[in-house]
């Protein structure tokens, strides 16, 4: 089972990781002629958790086994992420209410007699009275941690006397406790992180410790801070080049970095999606739930496996015919599967067109319509996901007739239906960057099926990318492997989802900063990575500019007015 | 235990194990051989049976116990008694009926009773019935067909040949339940629920449409049947072999014109019946069936049932077992094959006297009497990897360092 292969060569991973980053760092120091550029930053965002670092983050701080009973809203999509929204996603009624919910279940959970034991850091001297400097304890262990900095003085005022406030409603110090912890899971000290600058002059200067701390820590395992690290903020370790190093370094060391780099990749490739993706299933009846649930983790454990197990050039992705099967995705790719349930590593055989992440069914099926495949979205994911290029939508009055009528004779195929658009100048345009990528993928119906015929005809996949041609699908593979662009747009998008926000202008010379590290690290997404959490840009903010005096004295009428 | 299945070990596994194990892709989506190879899972299978017919039925339909009280003088409803008492009182005069006169039930010990009177088997000499002339069979296949077994009818097929080798439809055919599209001609619901299949692989096929030498294999299915959302079994889909030596067999045949035909050998297929593990056992089976180009297989599953075997497993259900492989509950097993026959409509001596009587395979060479009855089946099966691995179930052990839901 993967577990085993994941726990056993975890061990490995670390090692050989580790020997990797010492190598890449000695190449550094040896000096390669270049620097990183001086950082140039944004302004301090506020992010919203995704429910990936929610739910993470209470699992790290309380257990695993404490339940989070929530929905959480969609995330916004911003710059092809969902982190890049978390910084402009607003927080919705719902989603308080949701919040409140979860946080109600959570402190249940934390303080029933279950877990109390293994929660409690003090013990009253009375469930039936309120013992303050018990409340104080806890108040101050669970808010550092959830706040991931530890609290004011004035805070920790305020949730003890939620929790006496609690105790008196309600009679029980657990009880009391519970409503203070109720409290401190609705803050938006948790719920948002935000950042804080470091004071000082000038325009740019870095976040503060905790800060820092917190965006190292989601950028790196998708969860909070630990103890550790936020030992490390409060002591200064982060603000020396040394003591960033070991925690960083610590850090991808960990099994929590799997997580980090799963979640980046769950982001990118867009796996939110399969929250309402549905396929008809008179037309794809092997496409279950299973399918839904196996298909996204196939391609997750594929990326560990390849990236961080093995090591290898983040490019094989788009090659490897190494993959993980379950007996639901078995049936969809037409191959045996020996393990009843659960995982078994396999490789798909050379001459079964599946080499790459971008055939796997969560690529193929994820960008296609739910009763028939879709060369336009699948080249447009390709060009936008794979390559950082940004595909125009269609015009307004497009007729889409033809291209939807999949059972149509006259034009059995997606090439015959599509050449409509690819030959009418409104739609050329983009149809023309697009359809030759997508239309060599029609080898795969909407769920991911090989097939050589559709309504009979034979499927021409043929076609090319930015001047790679190709005469089936195996073709996208290496040219997706061999193009430019395809590290990249890594690159962006890794950097991207570390800091919360697009990149600017200025930050142009720290991208290429960037590609030049990653290319000469061979391609290695843990070395990007640490790269990335290493450099000052990661941790460079700007100071807002202080209001023109013409502005503030507008505003201060305006005030006056009201 | 579960153990780490590297993807060096999984393919050696299947080198020596696979028995029908498609590697491409391809090859399978044709739903043709792969390299000789062809997997199938059993997706349908119901008994050949003929809808009772006034000319095949003459008498009507066989009774059930309750029936059977109704009709004697203390059977009849009173005057003016309401429904409830008059059920009760049929349900326990029927209950009498189900005692024989040493005091056994008559559905656990069915000689005890003797033949009922009120039992109706398919009679007529010139009777029609489904299935296939199982010398016939032999012949194609180059086998001497077998010498007359305890002179019986034959019956008619569809296309007025005599030869039809289905005795058990004769003495079930007049059983309202054992119609074509009858309730106890459902059982394959219990396979679609997974609690048993059937699987089949076909080997050194050099021509899928005339082969004078293949390999065939009849297994058990290890593994519970995949289907889509409108409950349809899937192709493609991988089952394991049971590891039970009884439940796994080979055998040879040849492919002409499109069809299978195999040689005979003993079957043995799962069957549960109110949680109760059985079993249908087949003695010198064979596969007459069509490959079509789609890759499904369809025909019919002929053979022998021995009479004691049957009865046990498909009428008194005292071959029942538990979970654990013991004998099934007592009261469970009355109760199921007394409940079967009530509702199905037949009494067990009926059934049991008929079975033997139209006995026509295996006769005892003591005394000559036919220990098996002629069944056949009607199947359809669909491509299917088929490996010979012990498989595992996540039940046997959690999956430890789960990322608890997390990506």
């Amino acid at each position: 089972m993967i577990v085993h292969v994941a726990a056993a060569g975890g061990r490995r991973r670390g090692m050989r990781l580790a020997l990797a980053l010492v190598v890449a760092a000695g190449t550094l120091l040896a000096g390669c002629g270049e620097t990183e550029p001086t950082p140039t930053g944004s302004a301090p965002l506020v992010r919203r958790l995704t429910e990936s670092e929610y739910r993470a983050s209470i699992a790290d701080i309380f257990g695993a086994n404490v339940p989070i009973a929530a929905r959480f809203e969609d995330g916004l999509r911003i710059e092809g992420l969902t982190e890049v929204g978390t910084s402009e996603a607003g927080v919705s009624p719902f989603s308080v209410e949701q919040y409140s919910d979860a946080a109600t279940g959570i402190a249940s959970a934390v303080l029933d007699a279950e877990n109390r034991e293994r929660t409690m850091p003090c013990k009253p001297r009375s469930a039936d009275a309120f013992d303050r400097a018990c409340a104080q304890a806890f108040v101050q262990k669970y808010g550092t941690r959830l706040f991931r900095r530890p609290l004011s003085a004035e805070q920790v005022q305020r949730y003890v006397g939620m929790a006496e406030t609690g105790f008196d409603k309600l009679g029980n110090f657990y009880s009391g406790l519970e409503m203070s912890l109720v409290g401190l899971l609705m803050s938006p000290e948790f719920l948002l992180r935000i950042e804080h600058a470091r004071p000082g002059k000038g325009p740019v200067t870095e976040l503060d410790a905790y800060s820092k701390a917190t965006r190292l820590a989601y950028f790196l395992t998708d969860s909070t801070p630990d103890d550790e690290l936020i030992q490390a903020a409060t002591s200064g370790e982060l603000d020396h080049r040394r003591g960033l190093e070991k925690q960083v370094d610590r850090l991808i060391a960990s099994p929590k970095f799997e997580a980090g780099v799963r979640a980046f990749f769950w982001d990118m490739l867009e796996f939110d999606k399969f929250e309402s993706l549905a396929k008809d299933p008179t037309i794809y009846p092997a496409f279950t739930p299973d399918v839904l649930r196996d298909a996204q983790e196939q391609t997750l454990r594929t990326i560990s496996a390849t990236l961080l197990r093995d090591h290898r050039d983040y490019r094989d992705l788009f090659t490897t015919r190494d993959t993980f099967l379950t007996r639901a995705l078995g049936v969809i790719y037409q191959v045996p599967v020996a393990t009843r349930n659960g995982w078994e590593e396999e490789q798909f055989p050379a001459d079964s067109h599946r080499a790459g992440i971008q055939s796997h069914i969560s690529f193929l099926a994820l960008h296609s319509h739910p009763g028939r495949s879709s060369p336009t979205l699948r080249g447009k994911a390709i060009r936008e996901i794979f390559l950082c290029q940004e595909v125009p939508g269609p015009p307004a009055n497009v007729n889409f007739a033809l291209i939807q009528d999949a059972s149509n004779k006259k034009f059995p195929t997606a090439r015959d239906r599509l050449t409509l658009h690819r030959t009418q100048p409104s739609c050329m345009g983009c149809h023309k960057i697009m359809d030759p990528i997508g239309l060599t993928l029609e080898n795969f119906d909407g769920a991911g099926r090989f097939r050589t015929t559709e309504n009979g005809a034979p499927i021409d996949a043929s076609g090319d990318l930015d001047g790679h041609d190709f005469s089936d699908v195996d073709g996208v593979a290496q040219a997706l492997h061999d193009h430019p662009e395809t590290p990249h747009c890594l690159v962006e998008r890794m950097y991207r989802y570390a800091v919360g926000r697009d990149t600017t202008f200025d930050e142009r010379p720290y991208m290429d900063y960037l590609y030049g590290v990653f290319e000469r690290d061979g391609y290695h997404v843990p070395e990007l990575m640490r790269a990335i959490a290493l450099s000052k840009n990661f941790y460079a903010v700007r100071r807002p500019a202080p209001a023109p005096a013409h502005e503030l004295a507008r505003a201060s009428e305006s005030g006056e007015r009201k | 235990m579960v153990t780490v299945m590297t993807k060096t070990r999984s393919f050696a596994l299947f080198a020596l194990f696979a028995v029908s194990v498609a590697t491409e892709s391809a090859a399978a989506a044709t739903g043709a051989f792969d390299h000789g190879h062809a997997g199938f899972v059993f997706s349908d299978i119901r008994f050949a049976l003929t809808d009772a017919q006034q000319a095949q039925c003459p008498h009507g339909l066989s009774l059930n116990v309750e029936q059977i009280f109704a009709k004697t003088p203390e059977g009849r409803r009173r005057r003016g008694e309401s429904d409830k008492d008059y059920a009760e009182r049929l349900n326990a005069g029927a209950a009498k009926v189900s005692t024989a006169a040493n005091g056994d039930n008559t559905c656990a010990n069915p000689a005890a009773a003797g033949p009922d009177p009120y039992a109706q088997t398919v009679d007529a000499p010139d009777a029609i019935a489904e299935g296939i002339d199982i010398d016939a069979h032999l012949k194609m296949l180059g086998i001497a067909p077998r010498p007359q077994a305890c002179p019986h009818d034959e019956l008619l097929g569809a296309d007025g040949r005599r030869g039809i080798d289905n005795q058990f439809y004769r003495a079930v055919g007049c059983t309202h339940a054992f119609q074509s599209g009858g309730p106890a001609n459902s059982f394959a619901t219990e396979m679609l629920t997974g609690s048993w299949g059937i699987l089949l692989t076909l080997d050194g096929v050099d021509d899928p449409v005339n082969d004078d030498a293949v390999e065939v294999g009849i297994y058990a299915n290890a593994d519970p049947i995949m289907l889509s959302a409108d409950r349809k079994p899937l192709d493609f889909a991988t089952y394991a072999i049971d590891q039970n030596p009884a439940f796994r067999t080979k055998t040879t045949g040849i492919i002409k014109d499109g069809k299978l035909y195999t040689k005979p050998v003993d079957v043995r297929i799962h069957d549960v019946v109110n949680g109760m593990h059985l079993e249908r056992y087949l003695r010198d089976a064979v596969i007459e069936a069509t490959l079509s180009p789609d890759g499904e297989v369809s025909g019919v599953l002929a053979g022998y049932a021995p009479v004691s075997t049957l009865y046990d497993n498909k009428f008194g259900y005292s071959a029942g077992k538990d979970g654990a492989g013991q004998p099934a509950n007592p009261r469970l097993i009355l109760g199921t094959a007394n409940g079967a026959a009530r509702v199905l409509g037949y009494t067990c001596p009926g059934i049991y006297y008929a079975l033997k009587h139209f006995a026509d395979g295996h006769p005892d060479p003591k005394t000559g009497e036919c220990t098996s009855i002629s069944m056949q089946f009607f199947f359809k099966a669909i491509p299917a990897f088929v490996v010979d691995v012990k498989t595992r179930s996540t039940n046997d052990r959690i999956e430890k360092g789960s990322n608890g839901g997390r990506r």
